[in-house]
C-alpha cells in the first residue's frame, strides 16, 4: 500500500485541486439549519457539496448529521415519469446525473456502512440491481479521515471497528501530530485522487506514528459492548418474544429518527405524485417504525406495538443484516442515540441481551407480577 | 441501464366482475418483444399499477399451461385497487414481475393435492389448480385433487363458474362451505368456517397428500392445527404469505419475517419453514 503525508492546512488546496478537476466535491460543513438570520440559528455539520477549497470543516467536529447515505440512496427520487393519453400511457425515463464524485472527511463508521447498503442494492442480493444507486456508487470516491475525539454515544469498537478504521476507504488520511497526516492509499480509485493531489503529497507516511494516533483514540471510547453473544442470542427464535422487548420498547414513539439517521437503514416506499394526466413513480425513505409500514390492506398488522417495531428495528441491525446479507446492520455511529426524543438507547438492548446470553435463567418474565 | 422499478404496459382485455367488490383482469403484454420472452410458474406474483395512484401486489391468477394471457384477480380495499377497479377493456396498466418463488409441483409427483382457501384467498390457489389438473391431464402425474373453499357467504364466492366446473370434474372433490349466515336458501354445499369443514367434514386421509392452504393469516393457523390433528405433518403442508409489499426486488425492507424476506425468499412456503421463523406475521 502506498502512503505519503500531507499538511492538514492543505485540505481546503485538496478540495480546490479536485473542483480543478472537474469533481464533485462534498464534505462536512456548518450549515445554518433553522432560521438563517432569526435568533434561533443553529448551525450543524452537514455533508453538503462545496464550491470552495475555504469552505469545509474536514477532520473538525465529530459526524455529519446526514452521513453519506443521501448520496448514493437518494431521500426522494423519480424513478420515472408517465403520461396518459386517453386508454394509452407513455413512459417517460427521467435523466440522472450522476457527476463524478468525491465524498471528503468521511468518518470510518460511516465508510464502513456503504458495503452494508451495497450488499442490498446490487445484484448480489436476489440478481436484482437497483440502478440508481449503483450508479452513483460507481462514481463516488471516499476520502476517510480518522476520529480524534469520539463522543459519549460512539460505540464502533464494540461491532468490529475502530476510530482509525479503513474499511471502505478509498483514501485514508490519520493526524499524527505537528499538523501532519498520514495518508493510505487504499484502492484504485484513491490511486486516482492520490494522483490529483500529488504536489501536496510528500514523502513516505509514518505508519508508527499512525498506529499510535488510532490506538489512543481507541481508548477514549467508553461504550463499549460485545456484539457477538449479541448476534447468537438473536439467532434463537425463542427470544424473539422475550420479555425484554416489550419492557425497553415501550417508551419508543415511533418517530422514525433513528432510522432517517441511520447510515445502513435502506427502507423505502414507493408511489405516484400525480399531476392532472401526468406524474412521476418516486421512491423515498421509509421506516420500519411506522405503523403503516407492514399494516396489510386487510387491517392485519404483524407489528402491531410500537414494541415489535424497534424489536424489528434491533434484529434488523443485529441479525437480519449479518445473516442475510453479510454485511455489518450496524457500525456504531450512536447517531440513532443522539436522534432519539426519548432516549431509547441501542447499547442500552445490546447490554441487556448480553446479559441475558451470558445468564440464560434470568430476568425471564415472571407471568404474576403486575 | 435498465431499471428494475419500471413496469411493462399492458392492455386490460376482460374484466369479469367475480363478487361484490372483486374483479378479475386478463391482461396482454403491449410490447410483443416483452409478451414473447415471458414467462412465470405458479405461485408467482407481480406488481401491478394504476398510473396516477401506484402500484399494488397480487398473484398471477393463470396457469402457466395457459398462456394466452395473465390474470389477476383482486378485491377494491384502498387507493391503488380502487383506481384499479375503475379501469375498463382496453385501458393500460403497468406490471412488473414475475417475483418470488414458486409452488414446489415437482416434488408433489404422484401424490394427492387438497387445495384449501378462504375468501380472496383463491386466486393463488386457482393458478396452481389448474396448473395441476392441466399437468395430469397431460400425463397423470398427480394422484386424486380435492378442493375446499369457502367465503364469508355466497355473493362473495369468487371464480364461481369455475367452481361449479371442478365440480363436475370426475376425479376432483369440490368442498365449498360458506360462513354461518352466509348461506341462501338454495345453496347446497356446506355451512362452517373452511378449517371446521375441513376436519369435521371432508376429513381427509394424510397419506401420501400434500395440502396447500392460502388465506387470511388467522385462516392459516387454524387450517393448519385443523391439518396436524388429522395427522398431516409440517413437510405436508404449504401456504403462500401476504406480507406487505411495495418492491417485490428485496430491497425496500417491508416484507421481512425475521431474515426472511417474503417477496425474494416466499411467498410460498412449508409449514415447516414457517414454523421456524419469529413470531412476526
Ligand atoms: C404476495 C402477495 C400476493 C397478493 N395477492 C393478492 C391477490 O391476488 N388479490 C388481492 O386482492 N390481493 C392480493 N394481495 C394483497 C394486496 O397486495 C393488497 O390488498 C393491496 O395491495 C392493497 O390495496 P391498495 O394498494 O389499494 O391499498 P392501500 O392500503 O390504500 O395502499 C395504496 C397505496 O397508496 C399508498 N398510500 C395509502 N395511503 C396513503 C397515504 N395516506 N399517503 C401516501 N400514500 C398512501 C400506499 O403506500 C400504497 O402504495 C397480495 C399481497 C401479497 C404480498
Ligand atoms: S443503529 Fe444507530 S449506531 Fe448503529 S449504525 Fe445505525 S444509527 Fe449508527
Ligand atoms: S427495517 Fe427498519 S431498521 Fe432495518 S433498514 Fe429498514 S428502516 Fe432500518
Ligand atoms: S428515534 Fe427513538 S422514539 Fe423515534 S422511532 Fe427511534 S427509538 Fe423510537
Ligand atoms: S417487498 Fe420490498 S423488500 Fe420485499
Amino acid at each position: 500500500m502506498k502512503t505519503a503525508t500531507l499538511n492538514k492546512s492543505d485540505i481546503g488546496k485538496c478540495i480546490d485541486l479536485l473542483l480543478q478537476a472537474d469533481l464533485r466535491v462534498i464534505a462536512p460543513r456548518l450549515q445554518p439549519q433553522v432560521d438563517e438570520d432569526g435568533p434561533d440559528a443553529l448551525e450543524v455539520l452537514t455533508f453538503t457539496e462545496v464550491k470552495s477549497g475555504e469552505d469545509h470543516q474536514v477532520g473538525e467536529g465529530l459526524l455529519p448529521l446526514n452521513g453519506v447515505k443521501e448520496f448514493l440512496f437518494a431521500k426522494h427520487e423519480p424513478l420515472f415519469a408517465y403520461e396518459k393519453r386517453g386508454k394509452k400511457i407513455e413512459i417517460i425515463p427521467v435523466h440522472h446525473e450522476y457527476p463524478q464524485t468525491v465524498i471528503i472527511g468521511v468518518r470510518p463508521c460511516d465508510a464502513a456502512s456503504i458495503a452494508s447498503l451495497e450488499s442490498v442494492f446490487s445484484d448480489a442480493n436476489a440478481g436484482f440491481e437497483d440502478p440508481f444507486f449503483t450508479e452513483r456508487r460507481s462514481r463516488t470516491t471516499f476520502i476517510t479521515y480518522s476520529c480524534t475525539a469520539p463522543d459519549s454515544s460512539c460505540f464502533c469498537t464494540s461491532v468490529e471497528l475502530s476510530p482509525d478504521s479503513a474499511k471502505g476507504s478509498d483514501l485514508h488520511l490519520t493526524e499524527i501530530g505537528d499538523g501532519r497526516l498520514h495518508v493510505e492509499v487504499i484502492t484504485k480509485a484513491g490511486e486516482a485522487v492520490a494522483k490529483q493531489l500529488q504536489d501536496l503529497l510528500e514523502g513516505e507516511g509514518d505508519q508508527a506514528a499512525r498506529e499510535k494516533a488510532g490506538a489512543e483514540v481507541t481508548e477514549k471510547l467508553t461504550r463499549i459492548r460485545d456484539s457477538a453473544p449479541i448476534m447468537e442470542w438473536l439467532m434463537d427464535t425463542a427470544n424473539f418474544d422475550d420479555e425484554m422487548w416489550q419492557r425497553l420498547g415501550e417508551k419508543c414513539i415511533g418517530c422514525g429518527a433513528c432510522t432517517f439517521v441511520c447510515p445502513t437503514c435502506h427502507c423505502f416506499d414507493i408511489v405516484d405524485e400525480n399531476k392532472g394526466s401526468k406524474g412521476y413513480r418516486v421512491k423515498f425513505w421509509d421506516s420500519c417504525q411506522f405503523d403503516h409500514f407492514t399494516l396489510h390492506a386487510s387491517g392485519h398488522n404483524p407489528r402491531d406495538w410500537q414494541y415489535k417495531r424497534y424489536r424489528n428495528r434491533f434484529n434488523c441491525k443485529f441479525k437480519i443484516y449479518p445473516e442475510k446479507f453479510e454485511t455489518p446492520g450496524c457500525v456504531g455511529c450512536g447517531r440513532c442515540i443522539r436522534a432519539c426524543p426519548v432516549n431509547l438507547d441501542i447499547t442500552e438492548y445490546m447490554a441487556e441481551v448480553a446479559h441475558k446470553a451470558a445468564n440464560p435463567n434470568a430476568m425471564k418474565a415472571d407471568p404474576d407480577f403486575e | 441501464m435498465s431499471n428494475i422499478y419500471q413496469p411493462d404496459l399492458m392492455t386490460i382485455t376482460k374484466v369479469i366482475q367475480e363478487a361484490p367488490g372483486i374483479k378479475t383482469f386478463h391482461l396482454k403484454f403491449q410490447d410483443e418483444e416483452v409478451a414473447n420472452n415471458f414467462s412465470f410458474e405458479t405461485g408467482q406474483f407481480g406488481e401491478y399499477s394504476a398510473f396516477g395512484a401506484g402500484e399494488s401486489t397480487f398473484c398471477i391468477a393463470s396457469s402457466p399451461t395457459r398462456p394466452e394471457h395473465i390474470e389477476c384477480c383482486f378485491r377494491e380495499t384502498g387507493k391503488v385497487t380502487t383506481a384499479l377497479a375503475n379501469l375498463t377493456e382496453g385501458d393500460t396498466i403497468g406490471f412488473r414481475g414475475p417475483y418470488g418463488n414458486t409452488f414446489p409441483l415437482d416434488d408433489w409427483k404422484g401424490k394427492n393435492l387438497i387445495f384449501i382457501g378462504g375468501g380472496i384467498a383463491l386466486p393463488p390457489l386457482r393458478s396452481v389448480i389448474w396448473n395441476c389438473l392441466d399437468l395430469r391431464e397431460q400425463d397423470g402425474r398427480f394422484g386424486h385433487i380435492s378442493i375446499v373453499y369457502g367465503a364469508r357467504s355466497v355473493q362473495d364466492l369468487v371464480y364461481k363458474r369455475e367452481i361449479e366446473e371442478w365440480n363436475q370434474m370426475e376425479n376432483v372433490t369440490m368442498v365449498k362451505t360458506v360462513d354461518p349466515g352466509g348461506e341462501t336458501d338454495d345453496w347446497d354445499g356446506h355451512v362452517g368456517f373452511v378449517p371446521h369443514v375441513l376436519e369435521n367434514d371432508f376429513k381427509p386421509d394424510p397419506e401420501n397428500t400434500v395440502a396447500i392452504v392460502c388465506g387470511p393469516p388467522i385462516m392459516i393457523k387454524f387450517a393448519f392445527e385443523a391439518l396436524e390433528r388429522l395427522g398431516f405433518k409440517q413437510e405436508q403442508m404449504v401456504t403462500t404469505m401476504e406480507n406487505r409489499m411495495k418492491c417485490g426486488l428485496g430491497k425496500c425492507g417491508r416484507c421481512n419475517i425475521g431474515s426472511v424476506y417474503v417477496c425474494i425468499d416466499g411467498p410460498v412456503f412449508t409449514a415447516t419453514q414457517l414454523a421456524a421463523l419469529p413470531n412476526d406475521f
